[in-house]
């Protein structure tokens, strides 16, 4: 995996569980700068701060939901350019194609294994 | 107006066509007050037993709601079985957690364990697969607290059903509340869909084709 696996990586999710769960598969994958927020406010917050190489976001969060973070990354000059997956059980057709034309570099549907995430953090950075 | 009321005010026409007014006397008075009297009697009479009638159904009818209320329980529902629910929910929540953190906390001791001592990494997976299968007994304890709240559940919509019944009830249109209205906004517009009932509506094969 050509991934450059050195590179901060935010997960956005209002579950701790699905958090830890994330958190751990990335690290079987080689990932160790992991951070962690609970909705699209608190990550747009850290977005902010420090400059991450992916966001790895749930949709369905208070206040501020994955789909209006995707929005506000995309519409802000320094982070528009961040890669953005989405992890989520949001499976109607309507809210992957949001989603696309929203700029989201991949879609997962919940629930999803450890094969599944690392195929789509390939395909985000070409490998 | 009947027949009967037309024959009175016939009499009291004559009675003043008959007399007057310098001869009219207390007896005169009271004998046109009681033609008067009379002539309006059936009139109330009439206007009494359909107001009668009316009153008697109106009464009925809230008798009958009253009755219908009463089997609503609305009070019992509102105080104790929707927060009997409430917390078997939350039970079944915090259950649900600890057992998957408790899992996680399993497989992340195996991850980390030092495998270079055969012995002591067998014993330590061994302790920790025993732990797992512990903390997957959850499941039958929240599958009895979910069969309470599905209980609940049937309950209020067979009461419910039955007070809609009983008072003819139309829905109306809209949301019952600002609040009600401003989720139902929210959900519309974030696509807050959730989750599908028998498995994702879009498949994740589907959704790579839409991501060559």
């Amino acid at each position: 995996m050509a991934v450059d696996l050195t590179m901060p990586v935010l997960v956005v999710d209002d579950y701790n569980t699905m958090i830890r769960i994330i958190r751990n598969l990335l690290k079987q994958i080689g990932f160790q700068d992991i951070d962690d927020a609970a909705d699209g406010t608190a990550a747009l917050g850290k977005m902010r701060e420090k400059r991450y190489g992916l966001v790895i976001s749930d949709w369905n969060m208070e206040p501020m939901t994955g789909y209006e973070l995707l929005k506000e990354v995309r519409l802000d000059p320094g982070l528009s350019k961040t890669p953005f997956i989405m992890v989520t059980a949001e499976s109607k057709t309507e809210n992957v194609i949001a989603a696309k034309k929203a700029g989201v570099n991949n879609y997962i549907v919940k629930p999803f294994n450890a094969q599944t995430l690392q195929s789509k953090i390939e395909a985000v950075f070409g490998d | 107006m009947s027949r009967t009321n037309t024959e009175h005010f016939t009499a009291i026409y004559d009675f003043l066509q008959n007399k007057r007014a310098d001869e009219t006397t207390l007896a005169d008075v009271l004998e046109l007050a009681e033609i008067s009297a009379r002539s309006m009697q059936r009139f109330y009479e009439d206007m009494d037993s359909a107001v009668y009638r009316e009153l008697r159904e109106i009464a009925g009818y809230i008798e009958s709601l009253k009755r219908e209320i009463g089997a609503l329980k609305a009070n019992e529902i509102k105080t104790s079985r929707i927060p009997a629910a409430g917390q078997e929910l939350s039970a079944v929540c915090k259950a649900t957690e600890a057992a998957t953190n408790t899992i996680m906390e399993c497989a992340e001791a195996v991850m980390a364990a030092d495998s270079r001592e055969p012995a002591a990494y067998k014993a330590l997976i061994e302790e920790q697969m025993m732990i797992i299968f512990e903390a997957c007994s959850f499941q039958d304890i929240t599958g009895q607290r979910i069969s309470k709240v599905v209980e609940t559940l049937q309950l209020i919509d067979e009461r419910v059903s039955r007070f809609a019944k009983a008072i003819a009830a139309r829905e109306n249109s809209g949301h019952s509340s600002e609040a009600e209205s401003a989720r139902e906004e929210r959900k519309r517009r974030l696509l807050l869909n959730g989750p599908q009932l028998n498995g994702p509506e879009t498949s994740q094969s589907e959704v790579d084709a839409m991501f060559p």
